[in-house]
């Protein structure tokens, strides 16, 4: 008894000797400055915005009234200097770069991860995977450069009506770019499934086909969603390569259509780049707006990954 | 077999939907890479344009270059798989060097003053040295007065008496700090030689470390000796070769000594990759032999875009004279901004959440964040600099700290994760030995996890770095300008970066011309750079997952 009292005794001591207590500080510090920045970016998005809300002052060079959140919400309108801000028009062109590039990403992406989870050889692995990671580590400003200069005019022969600047490229260089998280993302929840359940399966006969269409995927079937919902939420944060490949006139287009995806559009992501890079002085109504842009890109893109965060506990087969 | 065919179709297995199956999954396994691939061949042809050179050109280069590497990589590999490796390594360690040394003799060119330093090396140098002399006395000295006197040494080293906190009071400046004094020091040595001071010594410590490995005293002082009369040789001497002889001692220490190093520890040390060697021999001698001959001959080489005009020049309205300099010199500011600001924070959070942090419900709070926080859009960031910064604080907008906080707060996460990964992956058991030793928490956290995980630490952290000066959209919003003609100087210098340098190119320049010239090399330059900082990540990691 009396020996554990010394034992606490001198736990205690060495645990807040200063050296110790330093060092767990400073520790302390570091991770809970990651709780700092989301409160800095909740309250700064949400105080700027408010201000974008409530703006009424007469503006120089601005016809109209500023917009409220019912307005903001439901616009179909969004042109900033004659004070129409509805942000629908840009939220369809974001919804076309998610629906456009997740036709290109998420079929390739699974099946770029059940070939390196159940087909590949360890050496081709190794030399796939350093690869695909390279392929994500190449510049988004890149790829946008690539979709006018390159793919445009590849695929202007074939699509009919296609401008220099246009959703489709847009759309196809987003694809390719978010594969690689796709892939990994899945390749690691098929890597989990046990290999028990794929011998038990090759046991009753299946062919390597089968196991990995019967038993593989379906098993880790909540990991490959968790990676849709992540890799959409990067493509509706993804930036440079909408700016640049996609034009910058906002239009209220139909996603579903694929028509209209031949037409110029701007994402939200590219309406804060144009507002911004168009010597914006601060405190003007179209400096605010780039705060109520975000803070809708923000509440998105935060819910995609609760959902993708929840989808991968909720639904995670227990093995 | 033929017993079989008597039954209807039982036991035997279409093979068909399998293997068309194999074949479509490998397709798409290929079909990003393979047409990202394309696209890069394409831009480097628009940029490098190596069609236009004469056919003699190629020839010669054919006949010096690509021939004799092949044979020499033809015959590494039959001596051994791990010597052709080693060579293979080489060239890429001297591609990489050079890339490096590069960057560096920017610095000292254009932004830092060689006395300046020097003058901040002394100062750190010498209060590091007593904190040493006091910790060594560890057991008689309370820790709370090692504490003082090593944040006092410091702070007088570097700001002097009575320094910024004074001058917050009111209090004239009384004497300056070692910093000052050496900085203001009105006679100094030649700026080269106050260079090769500074960098012989650690060069030359690698090179004994490496080359002298397990030999004796001797060997270590006579390596260490030469390769610091390198150094000093290459900043003499770089005149002749019409180089100044700042950036010469720079490329001699940075670029030139580690391959140097690498390929004579090699040659000494592991005979059976010696003969790799031989790969990256044949480039240089190739490359050398084939220049002179093209140059005798008078073969015209490409028309590149990417040239020494390019690299070294400003921003032009004619995209062939526009040129990277400024942007190339800004990314690599902002790469050290961020490196400072951001890794030090981002492994202290990995070593709380591993190593501290109580399984509780503020802990989870913060796991759940920083996962969320990785998902945020750059964009988003940039807002986040824009408001914090330039809106609240205050600050002149698109400046290099601005620059380097923002992308800092963007890669922090990343840098987290990855961190935490490395230090998850150190034994269990290395801790609890540590611990059985009667170390403390922190002594093990200093002296185990951190050495243990150090170099997957550094692998996440390289892809983090490379991942930041990538970014355009966060400087963009932070309002960073479209065109810079010179290198900032200063933190509060407003800075570009090679990624919007592209951009501002194809977007405010868009024409003909900037598309089919500047914005190609650009592309080039900016991918070279990623692409070697990533794979130095790569194989760093192969390297120690392969040894752990």
């Amino acid at each position: 008894m009396s020996g554990d009292s010394l034992a606490d005794d001198l736990t205690r001591r060495t645990q807040n000797a200063p050296p110790e207590l330093l060092s767990r500080t400073f520790f302390f510090v570091c991770a809970a400055l990651s709780i700092a920045t989301t409160i800095g970016l909740i309250v700064l998005l949400t105080t700027e915005a408010a201000k974008f809300f409530t703006f009424s002052a007469p503006l120089v060079g601005v016809e109209g009234e500023t917009a409220t959140v019912v307005e903001f919400l439901t616009g179909t309108v969004w042109q900033p200097t004659s004070g129409s801000f509805g942000v629908l028009a840009l939220v369809t062109a974001t919804l076309m770069v998610m629906i456009g590039s997740s036709v290109i990403a998420l079929p390739l992406g699974v099946g770029t991860a059940i070939y390196l989870s159940e087909y590949a050889s360890p050496r081709v692995r190794s030399i796939l995977k350093p690869g695909l990671e390279i392929l994500a580590g190449i510049p988004t400003v890149v790829y946008g450069f690539f979709a006018v200069i390159y793919i445009t005019p590849m695929l202007q022969p074939f699509v009919p009506g296609l401008g220099t600047f246009n959703m489709l490229s847009a759309c196809i260089v987003v694809g390719i770019m978010i594969i690689p998280m796709v892939a990994s993302i899945s390749e690691d929840a098929m890597s989990a499934v046990p290999e028990e359940l794929r011998q038990a399966g090759y046991g009753m006969g299946a062919t390597k086909f089968e196991v990995s269409t019967g038993i593989v995927v379906p098993s880790a079937l909540s990991g490959i969603f968790s990676s849709f919902i992540l890799a959409l939420s990067r493509a509706i944060g993804e930036t440079m390569a909408v700016t640049i490949a996609a034009g910058s006139t906002a239009q209220f287009l139909n996603p579903l259509n694929p028509a209209t995806y031949t037409e110029r559009a701007l994402p939200m992501t590219a309406a804060m780049i144009k507002l911004i890079g168009g010597d914006v002085t601060g405190g003007g109504i179209a400096y605010r707006s780039v705060f109520a842009i975000g803070i809708t890109l923000f509440v998105i893109t935060l819910a995609m990954n609760v959902i993708s965060d929840y989808v991968a506990q909720r639904y995670r087969e227990e093995y | 077999m033929a017993t079989n065919t008597d039954f209807d179709g039982f036991g035997r297995v279409s093979r068909t939907a399998g293997t068309l199956f194999r074949y479509l999954l490998l397709a798409a396994t290929l079909f990003g890479l393979v047409f990202v691939t394309i696209l890069l061949v394409y831009v480097a042809n628009d940029a490098i344009q190596p069609l236009t050179a004469d056919p003699g050109w190629h020839l010669t280069f054919l006949l010096t270059l690509v021939l004799p590497t092949l044979a020499a990589g033809a015959y590494a590999y039959r001596r051994g798989v791990e010597a052709l490796r080693t060579g293979v390594f080489t060239i890429g360690f001297v591609v990489v060097a050079a890339m490096f040394s590069g960057g560096a003799a920017m610095i000292f060119v254009d932004i830092v003053e060689p006395l300046t330093w020097l003058a901040f090396l002394l100062a750190l140098a010498v209060p590091t040295a007593v904190t040493a002399l006091v910790v060594s006395y560890d057991h008689r000295v309370s820790f709370a007065a090692q504490f003082v006197v090593t944040v006092a040494v410091f702070y007088l080293s570097l700001f002097g008496v009575p320094g910024p906190l004074g001058s917050l009071a009111g209090v004239p400046s009384l004497a300056p700090g070692l910093f000052g004094f050496v900085a203001g020091l009105p006679y100094a040595p030649a700026p080269w030689l106050m260079l090769a001071a500074t960098f012989g010594p650690p060069a030359a410590y690698v090179g004994s470390r490496f080359v002298a490995a397990d030999r004796d005293r001797r060997a270590h002082v006579l390596v260490g000796a030469a390769v610091f009369a390198f150094v000093v040789l290459g900043g003499a001497l770089a005149p002749f070769a019409g180089v100044d002889r700042v950036p010469g001692v720079v490329v001699t220490a940075v670029g030139l000594v580690p391959p140097l190093v690498y390929a004579a520890g090699t040659a000494a040390n592991r005979p059976t990759e010696r003969v790799g060697l031989l790969v990256p021999a044949a480039v240089v001698v190739g490359s050398l032999v084939g220049a002179a001959v093209v140059d005798a001959v008078g073969f015209a080489g490409p028309q590149s875009w990417v040239d020494w005009q390019f690299l070294t020049n400003a921003h032009s309205s004619t995209a062939a004279d526009a040129g990277f300099y400024p942007a190339v010199g800004g990314s690599i500011l902002l790469m050290v901004t961020v490196a400072v600001l951001a890794f030090p924070v981002g492994i202290g959070a990995a070593v709380y959440l591993e190593e501290y942090a109580p399984d509780n419900r503020f802990t989870r709070v913060i796991d759940v964040n920083i996962s969320n926080l990785a998902g945020v859009p750059s964009v988003v960031y940039g807002l986040l600099g824009l408001g914090l910064f330039v809106t609240y604080l205050d600050q002149p907008p698109g400046t290099v700290l601005l620059g380097g906080a923002t992308l800092g707060l963007l890669i922090l996460p990343i840098v987290i994760i990855s961190a935490r990964e490395a230090i998850r992956a150190v034994p269990e058991e290395t801790r609890a030995a540590s611990y059985g030793m009667g170390a403390t928490k922190w002594q093990t956290v200093k002296n185990v996890v951190l050495p243990r995980s150090f170099s997957g630490i550094l692998t996440g952290t390289i892809l983090a770095l490379g991942r930041a000066i990538g970014e355009t959209a966060p400087l963009i919003m932070i309002g960073a300008p479209n065109v810079k003609y010179s290198l900032p100087t200063a933190l509060s210098e407003a800075v570009s970066a090679m990624p919007l340098q592209v951009y501002a190119w194809s977007s405010l320049y868009a024409s003909e011309d900037f598309y089919q010239k500047a914005v190609p090399a650009g592309v080039v330059v900016l991918v070279a750079i990623l692409l070697a900082m990533n794979s130095i990540a790569i194989v760093l990691r192969n390297k120690y997952q392969s040894t752990e």
